[in-house]
């Protein structure tokens, strides 16, 4: 065994921070690979979190400095497992790196450069609510704070325009860097956690509730980011375009439920955020949360749900998920759907929010075929059968944390990911 | 040895330098009055925290022998660890460095440069004014006992014990019964508790002790003191000693009875979940009193859930496992549920659920009920009465903290949740840890938890543990601690009574109140209680505040 500390970390989200941390705690070197140009995964995306309506900032910022200060741990943005071979105790991990073309050393993360930057984007990280440009850090506040370039937008990069320099001109500490190279880094480890979290349900697979032809329905992250400070509307709820506020608002649950084929387990707490959130900044507003089934999976959610029931919202029973429509009526949203009794009824609102499944992470696919490890009938990555209630996945040395494995809550993710250490640390100590 | 503080201002490239007039700000500290007797070095530097910049400082440092630093930079949250680090590398100790904020502080928010320098050399100058007055500190180090004590062995406890024993780490594991097992021994997973128990059994590492409840503990992380008793004979103890607990010491279910809406007696045919569990282990069937098997039955959900104020998670998923069980029984049999809600937060759930429903069984939403034997009358969600009579009524109540939690609570010292279950010291990301260090809350102890749940937790503890109780290693408690100045503390133990973490004790010999500091965390609490004004937080002493904010505020 070449390195026999060596642990790789795949995802960077609650789970794959925490196992991070612990695995560096306990003297060991991690490599935490995440695909995107910053760390700290989904939650960062949401301004507080249930139940207790923690600022998501303050609980994760801290976690975050300390993975980017922490020596034993080697933080490999923009990057994927491209292939593990080997054996538990001695894989031998390729890792493939973008060139984020600004030098993590140098740049102090001042922004003076995507203001000059010319080639405007959509921020797909904002859920397109607003726009990037070409040199671009994904919300104020990432973490590391660096931009990356996108080098096939890029003119300088892509060749558009070879004598555009904005951004180099306008960095006063020679941070940006066109001379950086995709890399192939090659590591040996001795054990690996898969914590690749989710990805949102297409709400557009649903034709009948409208999304994407009113403006006024919006999905779970894009109000999440509608309501956070370092958001596109910093905060304000602004229905899309323009600067009105909602009169009244429907929240709708379980969207995609039938389709994926599984309730996913915090959807019921995050809709229930959503009515507080708009309740606690727009008093008059009218809230509806139209519900078929209610899922609260830890001892503290109750409370919250019934605080939330009887001050801010109106739960509305639904009997036929498959029966609901959205159109426009009267310069509103009108949103039909069959009552507890089978009868059709309908309310009229200026926003809809689908409570939009959790479903595998769009990466999952490649990864596990990377990995060589087995999905579930979901996609989801499985636990080994035959070792039930471990974390282990079906190759030997790998485990999984997190919504990787399925649909969870922060602590549920955080508790898989403390598991997945213990199954590491156990395997060395071997 | 004389003083000499070093003073440097970072510019932060053009944050700080473009903000404010730097050569200014230089030119003044370096004339301050009050520190006329004090040798001074005042320099700047490009960017303080860049590798370059931190050479720099460690090469000032050692040079110019300062006694005293002070780092005119940005937020302590970004650079206070950077610059500390410089100083482990120096003579210099730790707790003889300040950073002073002249960026968040002054260069952006104060639009006026001459404001914003001024306000600058009024920070730095309140930051010399400190430094002057702080003390070194030292790390110390504590032998730890790498070996662990799990309470309750049910699935939770016996595979916490499992993971947890090796060459290096003992497992003491107790539980209250005669037999390990707890309840998780119910239809299906029968074989897992079976054979968790013979590795148990087998585990050279892991002793057992049956019929046995803790008595006493005293200590702290990596050195508890622990007291043991049987529960035949309470003069019968045991002492041990280990690093870590783990607390898994179950659940119970809601007493139906209890509620004015569930008349039955006990030879009706109405039986909790748990009593049905333990009739199909035994007779592998699930029959009426009279040996029968049921043609009708009624499942009543969220029994008590009003009453416990929270959801069990499972009962949903353990009620349709029981249908499904009962249609395999007998294929005519007319089964119904009384559901609140259906709560299916795992992700094989719902398939199970259509499953079940495709083979006829009904589903019935409920606002209110009352069961009179096997009869049961409910009000439905839309206000519709109705009735049921079937020959069994299988009710699925609420799972509740054991009746214990309180008692050992008390004897943990840590927290319980407003539902009576074990409180996370923080639920979010500390989700299996204690309000106390060194002891672990798991399984059904913690809230609701199904097998898979209680064993993953039980992983996670041992994750923790690994983690922080390495065999050999030693601990480092926290440095910056509360201490009680004796001369001065009346013996009034007011301070007791404020400390969240039980880290002073009264000494009565001497009469004084006196600090653990293994367990203190600093947090002051106690300080400010004191009525005699005799306890203060190393690093941050009234000298030492009055000494910065009297600059500050001037
Ligand atoms: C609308 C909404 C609101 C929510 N609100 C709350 C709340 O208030 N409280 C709460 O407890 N929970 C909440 N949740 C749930 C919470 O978001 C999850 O529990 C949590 O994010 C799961 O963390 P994770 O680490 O498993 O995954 P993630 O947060 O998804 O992190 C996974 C990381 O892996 C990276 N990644 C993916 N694929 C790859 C790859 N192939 N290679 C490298 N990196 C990869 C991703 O970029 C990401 O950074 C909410 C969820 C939603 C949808
Ligand atoms: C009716 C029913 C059906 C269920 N069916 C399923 C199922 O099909 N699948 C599934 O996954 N889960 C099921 N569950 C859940 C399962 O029972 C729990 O997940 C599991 O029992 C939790 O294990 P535990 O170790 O946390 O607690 P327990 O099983 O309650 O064990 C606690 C142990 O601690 C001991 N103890 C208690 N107090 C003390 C003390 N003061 N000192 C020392 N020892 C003490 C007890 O004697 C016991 O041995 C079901 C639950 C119920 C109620
Ligand atoms: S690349 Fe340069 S201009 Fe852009 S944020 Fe970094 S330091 Fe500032
Ligand atoms: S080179 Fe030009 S186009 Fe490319 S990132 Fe810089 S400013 Fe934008
Ligand atoms: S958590 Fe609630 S909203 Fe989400 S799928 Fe489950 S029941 Fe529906
Ligand atoms: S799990 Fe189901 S039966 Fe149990 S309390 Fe929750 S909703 Fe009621
Ligand atoms: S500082 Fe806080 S933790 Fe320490 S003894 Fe005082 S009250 Fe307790």
């Amino acid at each position: 065994m070449d390195n026999p500390e060596n642990v790789l970390i795949i995802g960077s989200g609650v789970a794959g921070m925490e196992a991070s941390l612990m695995l560096s705690k306990a003297g060991k070197k991690v490599y935490l690979v995440e695909n995107l140009p910053i760390i700290g995964g989904k939650i960062i995306k949401n301004e507080e979190s249930f139940p207790n309506m923690d600022c998501s900032t303050c609980l994760v910022a801290p976690i975050q400095q300390e993975i980017l200060q922490d020596a034993n741990i080697e933080v490999l943005t923009l990057s994927t497992v491209e292939k593990v071979t080997g054996k538990p105790g001695d894989f031998k991990v390729i890792v493939r790196k973008k060139a984020r073309y600004v030098s993590l050393e140098a740049c102090l993360g001042c922004g003076m450069c995507y203001p000059v930057c010319p080639v405007v984007l959509k921020n797909e990280w904002e859920e397109n609510l607003m726009d990037k440009k070409a040199i671009y850090v994904p919300c104020s506040g990432s973490l590391p704070n660096v931009p990356a370039i996108d080098a096939s937008q890029c003119l300088h990069l892509n060749g558009k325009d070879k004598s555009c320099n904005k951004c180099v001109e306008a960095c006063m500490f020679g941070a940006v860097d066109f001379s950086q190279k995709d890399e192939e880094i090659k590591v040996n480890v001795t054990g690996i956690i898969v914590a690749t979290g989710f990805d949102l349900f297409n709400v557009q697979e649903l034709q009948n509730l409208g999304y994407g032809k009113y403006p006024g329905v919006y999905t779970a992250f894009e109000f999440e980011r509608l309501f956070a400070s370092n958001g596109p509307t910093e905060g304000k709820l602004f229905l899309r375009d323009t600067e009105k506020t909602p009169d009244s608002v429907a929240i709708v649950h379980c969207v995609g439920r039938d389709e994926v084929g599984y309730c996913s387990n915090i959807c019921c707490m995050s809709s229930s955020k959503h009515a507080r959130f708009i309740k606690h900044n727009l008093h008059d507003a009218k809230i509806y949360n139209i519900y078929s089934d209610i899922c609260l999976s830890d001892k503290s959610y109750q409370k919250f749900f019934d605080e939330t029931k009887s001050h801010d919202s109106e739960f509305i029973f639904q009997s036929d998920r498959k029966k609901m429509n959205i159109t426009k009526k009267d310069g509103k949203l009108e949103v039909s759907y069959f009552n507890g009794k089978e009868t059709k009824e309908s309310i009229l609102v200026d926003m809809v929010i689908l409570a939009n499944a959790l479903r595998p992470s769009d990466t999952i696919e490649e990864l596990s075929k990377a990995l060589e490890i087995k999905r579930d009938s979901f996609g989801f990555i499985e636990i080994e059968p035959s070792k039930i209630g471990s974390v282990d996945t079906s190759r030997p040395g790998i485990f999984v944390a997190g919504c990787a494995e399925g649909p969870k809550d922060v602590q549920g993710s955080v508790i898989q990911s403390e598991a997945a250490v213990a199954g590491i640390l156990s395997m060395l100590d071997q | 040895m004389s003083e000499k503080i070093g003073i440097y201002v970072c510019e932060c490239g053009p944050n700080i330098a473009d903000k404010v007039d730097i050569e200014n700000i230089m030119d003044e500290i370096s004339k301050l009055e009050d520190f006329k007797n004090k040798e001074l070095v005042v320099k700047k530097h490009k960017l303080l925290c860049s590798n370059e910049g931190k050479e720099f400082l460690e090469k000032e440092i050692n040079e110019n022998k300062l006694t005293h630093l002070v780092c005119a930079a940005c937020s302590p949250r970004d650079h206070d660890t950077t610059f500390i680090n410089v100083c482990k590398k120096t003579h210099l100790n730790p707790y003889l460095y300040r950073i002073v904020n002249i960026r968040e502080h002054c260069a952006w928010i104060i639009p006026d440069k001459d404001e914003a320098t001024k306000k600058a050399i009024q920070y730095i100058h309140a930051g010399m004014n400190r430094v002057l007055y702080q003390d070194s500190l030292f790390e110390k180090e504590l032998d730890s006992n790498p070996d662990v004590l799990v309470i309750g062995g049910g699935i939770a406890g016996m595979e916490a014990a499992l993971n947890l024993a090796g060459k290096q780490r003992r497992v003491f594991l107790i539980d209250k019964e005669e037999t390990l097992g707890g309840k998780a021994a119910f239809l299906t997973e029968q074989n897992i508790v079976q054979q968790k128990i013979s590795d148990i059994q087998k585990n050279n590492n892991i002793k057992v002790f049956t019929k046995t409840v803790l008595d006493k503990l005293i200590g702290f992380m990596g050195n508890f003191e622990i007291v043991l008793k049987s529960t035949e004979n309470p003069d019968e103890t045991t002492e041990l000693l280990a690093g870590a607990l783990v607390v898994a010491i179950g659940y119970e279910l809601f007493n139906s009875k209890k509620l004015s809406e569930f008349n039955y007696e006990d030879n009706d045919d109405v039986i909790n979940s748990l009593e049905l569990g333990r009739m199909f282990s035994e007779n592998k069937k699930i029959t009426l009193k009279n040996g029968k098997e049921p043609k009708s039955v009624t499942l009543v959900h969220c029994v008590g859930r009003e009453k416990v104020g929270f959801c069990s998670k499972i009962c949903c998923n353990y009620m349709l496992r029981i249908s499904n069980y009962l249609k395999e029984q007998s294929s005519n049999i007319k089964i119904t549920h009384l559901i609140k809600y259906l709560n299916l937060p795992y992700k094989e759930d719902q398939n199970y659920y259509d499953k079940i429903k495709e083979k006829g069984v009904e589903f019935i939403r409920y606002s209110d009920l009352s069961v009179k034997g096997t009869k049961v009358e409910y009000t439905d969600i839309n206000d519709k009465k109705g009735k049921l009579e079937s020959e069994l009524v299988i009710l699925a109540p609420a799972m509740i903290a054991s009746k214990d939690s309180e008692e050992l609570a008390e004897m943990l010292n840590i927290d319980l949740h407003e539902t009576g279950y074990f409180q996370e010291i923080h639920q979010k990301i500390n989700p299996v840890s204690s309000t106390t260090d060194g002891i672990f809350i798991i399984g059904s102890a913690r809230g609701p938890a199904n097998i898979v749940d209680a064993m993953q937790q039980a992983k996670a503890a041992t994750g923790k543990i690994f983690t922080q109780l390495i065999p050999g290693e030693k601990i480092i408690p926290e440095v910056m601690v509360s201490e009680i100045l004796e001369a001065y503390c009346t013996g009034c133990q007011t301070c007791l009574n404020v400390c969240s973490y039980d880290a002073i004790y009264f000494d009565d010999e001497r009469g004084i109140s006196v600090v653990n500091e293994a367990v203190c965390r600093g947090c002051g609490n106690c300080v400010g209680s004191c009525p005699s004004g005799s306890i203060r937080t190393k690093h941050f002493t009234n000298p030492q505040l009055y000494q910065e904010v009297k600059e500050a505020i001037r």
